[in-house]
């Protein structure tokens, strides 16, 4: 599917996966039997209605959390808890506001011993990589908030995961920047042949950036569907009006529309919901008068 | 600026003019010595090496008191702010000593320690122990939890997570608790100087009174004053300079 795919590394392995919490001393299946697979380089994307436990997953193979049923694996090994060898992009902000961009940058590397003057050499590189080069010495603070998730996006790589996972990174930025943060994502994810697997709820935005997308159903979130994504590398902002590209959106719309329809709460047919609005509006506005 | 100028000639016209029409009014300001003879006491005093040895000893007992407060302050603060079985052990104990102010600790202290000099800095430690323990723990407990997560998948083990995040992320909030109890560790270093004390400006202030030496309580008053002032401002030196990140963003917000 993916031509520039390397065979090895960076494979995720989600097998028959449950998840459950306790909710005012109630069991509730946040995520229920998903199956999932994230090939070697491949960019695969998962969406789904809030509270379906797209985040949950992620959680997951980013080891934040156990599931209480079933295996993650990352290239065959179980996922024990978190680790550099998988970089975490989060929907906010997670710069450390002490240290300089640089510094930040630097951190995942320090950890991981690497003397003072590799450690430069390499969050320069790929700074350089993200035009953030000039940068390098501000604070977090002193940023955007494009900014700031770019620098995520280079701390998380800074340590060579083969593996990264995104949850919503793009959510709090204004939808120009988002535009531009996704085609800087493409283009540094296909120089660095990593495996994404990417949480969103913007189904443009999965289909631009994906060569696989995984629906999610309400809570509990199970896999409802698996759509391939057949269009050509690279990308380029003019594919988002192709017929390609449209089937694909009208499809995934209707499939999440379903879902969140159910999840807020249930039996109201779409027709139905929409009428019934229609008819108390104009009851209180007679009221009022 | 003018206007302090004019807030503290007033406070210092109305002192002179207080004492020199001997203002016996309720408040009776008949014994009390102006500010003529306060600075020309004062001058005096200055250049007596007991007087300065009285200083110095005050300062000592300052600086070892809250050092030792600091270090137990923030190393138990981090402690119990981040780990739940040493917050369920050790805070219980710390609640119910808390609100036991340092002074109240006097009579005690002079009996657990082998020094009068020992106890009263063990005055010095509780006073500024609390406010740096309970700040310290705040920090942590309000710090974003997203980079506590970001630091554990970029590899960091719990001694770095604890001396690179924790520490670093709590640090507004600690230096908080410092500048509250510096302020409290010489409200207790005082009482404790007047009522057990030998040397220390608390015992020259009181002491000043027993020999009816009346310009000396003033001058003791400004000098405690002064000495406060000098050490809030080196808290404040110091948090600029351990806290870089938050002076660059207030200068870029003024811009």
């Amino acid at each position: 599917m993916n031509a520039t795919s390397v065979p090895g590394k960076g494979h995720i392995e989600i097998r028959d996966v449950c998840v459950r919490f306790t909710q005012n001393g109630v069991p509730l299946d946040a995520v229920s039997d998903v199956s999932l697979d994230v090939k070697p380089g491949e960019f695969v994307s998962i969406v789904g209605p809030s509270g379906c436990g797209k985040s949950t997953l992620l959680n997951i193979v980013a080891g934040f959390l156990k599931p209480h049923q079933g295996i993650v694996s990352v290239d065959g090994s179980p996922v024990g808890g978190p680790g550099a060898d998988r970089g975490v992009v989060f929907q906010q902000y997670s710069l450390f506001p002490w240290l300089r961009v640089r510094e930040n940058v630097e951190f995942g590397l320090k950890m991981k011993g690497v003397s003072r003057s590799a450690r430069e050499t390499k969050a320069r590189t790929l700074l350089g990589l993200a035009g953030l080069l000039s940068f390098e010495n501000h604070y977090p603070e002193q940023l955007s908030g494009g900014m700031k998730q770019r620098v995520g996006i280079v701390r998380a790589l800074a340590t060579s995961p083969q593996v990264m996972l995104m949850d919503e990174p793009f959510g709090a930025l204004d939808s120009q920047t988002r535009v531009v943060m996704q085609e800087i994502l493409t283009n540094m994810w296909q120089q660095l042949q990593l495996s994404v697997l990417f949480i969103t709820h913007d189904i443009e935005e999965a289909i631009f950036l994906s060569d696989k997308i995984y629906v999610m159903t309400a809570r509990p979130g199970r896999i409802k569907a698996e759509i391939p994504v057949p269009l050509p590398r690279p990308r380029t902002p003019e594919m988002t009006s192709s017929p390609t590209f449209l089937a694909l959106h009208r499809q995934l719309k209707a499939l999440i529309r379903e879902e969140s329809l159910a999840a807020m709460g249930g039996e109201l047919k779409e027709g139905g919901l929409a009428g019934h609005d229609w008819h108390v509006g104009a009851e209180g506005v007679g009221a009022m008068l | 600026m003018l206007l302090a100028l004019v807030s503290i000639g007033l406070l210092i016209g109305f002192w002179y003019l207080a004492t020199a029409y001997r203002w016996d009014f309720y408040i009776r300001f008949t014994h009390i010595p102006g500010p003529v003879e306060v600075y020309r006491d004062a001058l005096a005093l200055f250049g007596d090496p007991k007087f300065m040895t009285n200083i110095t000893i005050s300062l000592r007992r300052i600086m070892l008191g809250f050092i030792v407060a600091t270090v137990l302050g923030v190393g138990f603060g981090l402690l119990i702010g981040r780990y739940r079985a040493a917050r369920g052990l050790l805070f219980p104990a710390m609640e119910i000593l808390r609100p036991i102010p340092a002074i109240a600790w006097v009579p005690m202290s002079i009996m657990l320690w082998p020094t009068t000099e020992t106890s009263i800095v063990f005055i010095t430690f509780l006073g500024a122990f609390f406010p740096i323990l309970l700040n310290t723990m705040h920090g942590v407990a309000t710090m974003d939890s997203v980079l506590v997560r970001a630091a554990r998948c970029l590899g960091a083990n719990e001694f770095a997570l604890m001396t690179q995040v924790v520490l670093r992320g709590a640090m507004p909030h600690i230096f908080t608790g410092l500048s509250v109890g510096m302020g409290v560790a010489w409200v207790s270093l005082i009482a404790a100087e007047m009522i057990s004390g030998q040397y220390g400006v608390g015992y020259f202030t009181w002491e000043a009174y027993s020999l009816i030496e009346y310009s000396h309580i003033v001058i003791g008053m400004l000098v405690i004053g002064v000495l406060g002032l000098l050490c809030s401002g080196a808290i404040r030196l110091l948090a600029r300079l351990a806290m870089p990140w938050q002076v660059s963003v207030g200068k870029e917000n003024t811009r």
